[in-house]
């Protein structure tokens, strides 16, 4: 995507969001990260489908995969990849479990940095956890609550090669959509259906 | 001073002496200072190499890869705060001209390295094929690579990905995971706990020069307290022992040496309450000591650090003549007198000394040959100071000094039972070590180093918690060039291949895996195809797929070039690619010459069944590669020093017998000095046992000592006497003598350095022994027979 179309994008949909937090703001029922966080971590224990598309420059079109996301509190995600191709990758405690190709493969999460920062992307946008999302991630919501954006840009500097940004948004407590922006300007957007 | 009113004679001319005696003595001690090296290479000390194998462990142990290798821990601060500063460290490390390199696991540590293997990699990758490069291999490299940038690690591997899609940077980078290195935590080294940081320098400096280790250990905690003072540091590795053993040895030589000749002073003072006789004491001790260690800096082009450490000891034994003349000189009498009175036994006992010390003389060990030199010339010197150059000083006059009595051991005499004990323990001892050998003989190289005991152990720690293979165990290769031996090195891949993979090795490393052989590289890249065929091969692989169809220009640009590389003369891989790179100085510490051939080291971990290994390798053709167990060879090479060292002794005591003989001019004389002695020998060796202690080498040394002076002892003992006085006066001289004796090699045993502390206990335990043996099996009447002449 051209950054004209983004920020053509971008910019009505912000003034739509400022015009709704104004409102909230007027409720007198204001919408912050921690009560966003809140809602997230009182949203039932789920496990939902989803798509992704991975949208690169090497590519002609974008690669579309499908599959099932869950999580369980405290630390349990699972992205199971079912097409094109059967994948698992499973984070507990303190490891990520990769499951592909019929091979299993177990990485320490503390190994890497940028592995730890994506594991606390994804428990700390499903469980609700600001603490762990703060601990990688420095943090801006827009949006209120039936329709927010969080941005997570990586602390690290290490993670920050590969990741400029990921930007979750939803409605109260369901997540709707991920986006990982890669430094190189590609990008991959999981939806959720 | 108390001596001189009985001085016959004009005093001036014993002045006169005096100064002529301090003037001379001035002097060597000028050329001393002028000429006296001192160097502290531990391999001094280590048995002489005769086999190539030997000589390859020495070369390894003074300067090969190991040898420079520096483990550094960090710890006492939060994970966090570890990895930054370990991140830190080996940033500046890397700059620092003390180091090599700095590894500490981290990625972006070994860009410049990556770079250098991807730049290589279609002549380095062991997973080349033509298929690879064919439409359908392609098709499959594609179809991955289309999957992994759909995962959500994608972008790890994308800028990789169009430069080689069929993956053989990885393939080179998968073998060199030995499954042996650290755990990572936050991106760099980590003890399984978390607690300890880890890094590995790699020193410019050889492992045995402790002078530039100790600069590098320096620069280490500069950097460090530079960036996180709040940091502490372990350091560890054979450069670090080296730099610590030569502070440890000059500390411990210089105080130890100085409190004991403190307490003796002391002694001599409260013994003899004469500055005089103190003052004739100490100076054949002083000569003695300064030609000794002249000798052997003239012999030797230098006095090794534990030489001069162990010249302190020699105090121990050379202030015996002089106590022993002075001693037994009577009230009134002139020294002059009494030193022809006393020859024979003074000759006998230095003479004794100087054999058991020839035996180490004519060790093929540098560092024990030294010890010998010095012992011998020491002894020598002090000994003929005594009998000559003291009653000189002396003159006509007595010395008058006071005489205490020490009381007499008679109550020991007067029942046979007490000797006929020890005798039943002395044979009991034998009997005990002759069934408990040879367990008894340490047969570790490691054990004989001077590093102390606490260090080798964190050492050890570390190496385990880091899972640092120990690298004692690898694969040599020979050629007779650089390439011949990387050729011989790559024939032998197949069989380790083969023992990993049915892991009955735990891991290899192969410097061929980072330098193939010239045959190899140019192998590999005839595998690629001709540009317009993989350009045609790439199009209809790509077909189909979501990729753009100039997506992989860079892999076609790169594999055209890496084609043409193939045609020429020379390999495009040398040493020098890896330049200033980890791999760079790990490759110059793996490929050595020696004897004029080349030498390729495969490093091994985990070996399980060393003799098969040995019997495969030397299979595999062409057979110029060989097992080598550095452990085992220097166990091999400490037992042939530990045979060479008892058959000398052996001489030596043989020698000894038959100069007590001559000297005595009776058979049953001699064994009466010598029966001592040799129990005091038995009885140490018999309780450093029980104590749990390992022979080394240096208790040999020792033990060699504790010959002499128990000889020394018994000789003194031997002496017939007639009248009580003399009885008295010699009780008296071996009061003195065990006692300097015990005082010096005691402050030895306190050292924490293993050799000075193994001399210091043994030979303490020796002369205590020695003296005990001496007076329990002493003659019982030990006055000359009335009319006999003597």
């Amino acid at each position: 995507m051209s950054m004209i179309g983004r920020v053509r994008f971008v910019v009505p949909f912000l003034a739509l969001l400022l015009s709704l937090v104004a409102a909230r703001v007027a409720c007198a029922d204001s919408f912050d990260l921690m009560r966003l966080m809140q809602l997230l971590s009182a949203a039932p224990v789920a496990e939902v489908a989803f798509t992704e598309r991975k949208y690169s420059s090497l590519l002609s079109e974008p690669v579309v995969s499908s599959g099932k996301l869950s999580y369980r509190r405290p630390d349990f995600v699972e992205k199971f990849v079912e097409t094109p191709r059967r994948e698992r990758y499973r984070f507990a405690g303190d490891e990520l479990l990769l499951l592909r190709n019929g091979e299993e493969k177990r990485i320490p999460l503390s190994s890497r940095p940028l592995l730890s920062a994506f594991a606390a992307s994804l428990r700390g946008v499903l469980g609700g956890d600001l603490a762990l999302l703060r601990d990688h991630y420095q943090l801006a919501l827009q949006g209120s609550e039936p329709a927010w954006v969080l941005e997570l840009t990586p602390l690290d500097e290490e993670t920050g090669r590969y990741v400029s940004r990921i930007v979750v948004s939803g409605h109260a407590g369901r997540i709707e959509q991920i986006e990982v922006r890669e430094s190189s300007g590609d990008r991959s957007v999981l939806q959720v259906r | 001073m108390a001596g001189k009113k009985t001085i016959a004679g004009p005093s001036n001319h014993a002045v006169a002496r005096y100064l002529l005696t301090f003037f001379c003595f001035a002097l060597l001690a000028l050329h001393a200072a002028r000429t006296i090296r001192v160097e502290s290479d531990f391999t001094a000390f280590l048995p002489p190499s005769t086999t190539p194998e030997e000589r390859l462990l020495i070369a390894q142990l003074r300067d090969g890869l190991v040898s420079r290798l520096m483990l550094v821990a960090l710890q006492d601060a939060d994970e966090k705060t570890l990895a930054r500063a370990s991140r830190q460290l080996a940033e500046r490390l890397g700059r620092a001209p003390e180091f090599d390199y700095a590894a500490n696991g981290s990625l972006d540590q070994f860009v410049a390295q990556g770079q250098v293997l991807m730049r290589y990699r279609y002549a380095l990758s062991p997973a080349m094929s033509a298929e690879k490069f064919s439409e359908p291999g392609l098709r499959t490299a594609l179809e991955e690579q289309l999957a992994q940038m759909a995962s959500p690690f994608g972008a790890l591997s994308r800028s990789i990905m169009v430069r080689d899609p069929t993956g053989e940077f990885l393939a080179i980078v998968r073998q060199f995971d030995s499954g042996a290195m650290p755990s990572l935590r936050h991106g760099v080294w980590f003890s399984a706990d978390g607690k300890r940081a880890f890094l590995i320098a790699q020193t410019r400096a050889p492992g045995f020069d402790s002078e530039r280790q100790g600069l590098a250990m320096a620069a280490v905690r500069q950097a460090l307290s530079a960036d996180s003072p709040q940091i502490n540091a372990i350091l560890t590795g054979p450069g670090v022992f080296a730099a610590e053993s030569r502070r440890q040895i000059r500390h411990d030589a210089e105080r130890l040496s100085l409190l004991s000749a403190l307490v003796i002073l002391a002694m001599l003072a409260y013994v003899y309450r004469s500055p005089q006789a103190v003052l004739l004491v100490a100076i054949p001790v002083a000569f003695g000591l300064l030609v000794g260690v002249l000798l052997v800096n003239a012999l030797f082009g230098s006095v090794h650090a534990i030489t001069l450490g162990f010249a302190a000891t020699l105090i121990g034994e050379a202030v015996d003549y002089p106590s022993y003349l002075l001693l037994n000189t009577a009230a009134g009498e002139a020294t002059r007198v009494a030193a022809r009175r006393l020859r024979v036994t003074l000759a006998l006992a230095v003479l004794s000394t100087v054999v058991s010390a020839l035996a180490l003389t004519l060790s093929s060990f540098k560092g024990l040959a030294q010890l010998g030199a010095l012992t011998m010339t020491g002894v020598l010197v002090a000994g003929l100071v005594t009998q000559f150059l003291i009653p000189w000083l002396l003159g006509d006059g007595a010395l008058a000094f006071r005489r205490p009595t020490v009381p007499t051991l008679d109550f020991l005499a007067r029942s046979r039972w007490p000797a006929v004990i020890a005798a039943l323990v002395v044979a009991a001892a034998v009997g005990w070590l002759a069934y408990q050998h040879p367990a008894w003989w340490q047969r570790d190289l490691a054990a004989i180093s001077p590093v102390p005991l606490q260090m080798r152990l964190q050492d050890a720690e570390l190496r385990r918690e880091m899972g640092a293979p120990e690298v004692s165990v690898f694969v040599a290769s020979r050629g007779n060039s650089v390439e011949g031996a990387l050729r011989a090195a790559d024939s032998v891949l197949p069989v380790l291949q083969r023992w990993k993979r049915e892991q009955r090795i735990r891991s290899f490393d192969s410097p061929v895996w980072y330098l193939p052989a010239p045959e190899t590289q140019f192998e590999r890249l005839r595998l690629l195809p001709a540009p317009a065929a993989l350009e045609l091969n790439l199009a209809r692989a790509l077909k189909g797929l979501a990729f753009r169809p100039d997506a992989f220009k860079p892999f076609v640009e790169e594999a055209a070039a890496a084609r043409r590389e193939a045609e020429l003369a020379v390999p495009p891989i040398s040493l020098s690619s890896f330049a200033g790179t980890p791999l760079g100085a790990r490759l110059n510490a793996l490929i050595v010459q020696l004897d004029g051939q080349w030498l390729v080291l495969t490093p091994l971990g985990g070996v399980t069944d060393p003799e098969k290994l040995a019997q495969d390798l030397a299979a595999a053709p062409p057979g110029a590669s060989q097992l080598v167990d550095l452990k085992r060879v220097s166990a091999d090479m400490v037992d042939g020093f530990r045979r060479e060292a008892l058959s000398q002794a052996g001489w030596g005591a043989v020698l000894i017998l038959l100069l007590l003989v001559a000297g005595l001019r009776s058979v049953k004389r001699a064994l009466h000095v010598a029966l001592p002695a040799g129990a005091a020998l038995v009885g140490t060796v018999a309780v450093l046992v029980a104590l749990g202690e390992q022979l080394s080498v240096f208790h040999l040394v020792a033990l060699l000592l504790v010959l002499g002076i128990g000889l020394n002892y018994a000789l003194f003992f031997e002496r017939l006497a007639v009248d009580e006085v003399e009885l008295s006066r010699t009780r008296l001289a071996l009061a003195v003598c065990s006692t300097s004796t015990v005082v010096t090699f005691g402050f030895l045993a306190l050292s924490s350095t293993p050799v000075l502390h193994a001399i210091g206990f043994t030979v303490a335990l020796g002369a205590i022994l020695a003296l005990s043996m001496s007076a329990l099996w002493a003659r019982r009447n030990r006055l000359v027979p009335t009319g006999a002449v003597r």
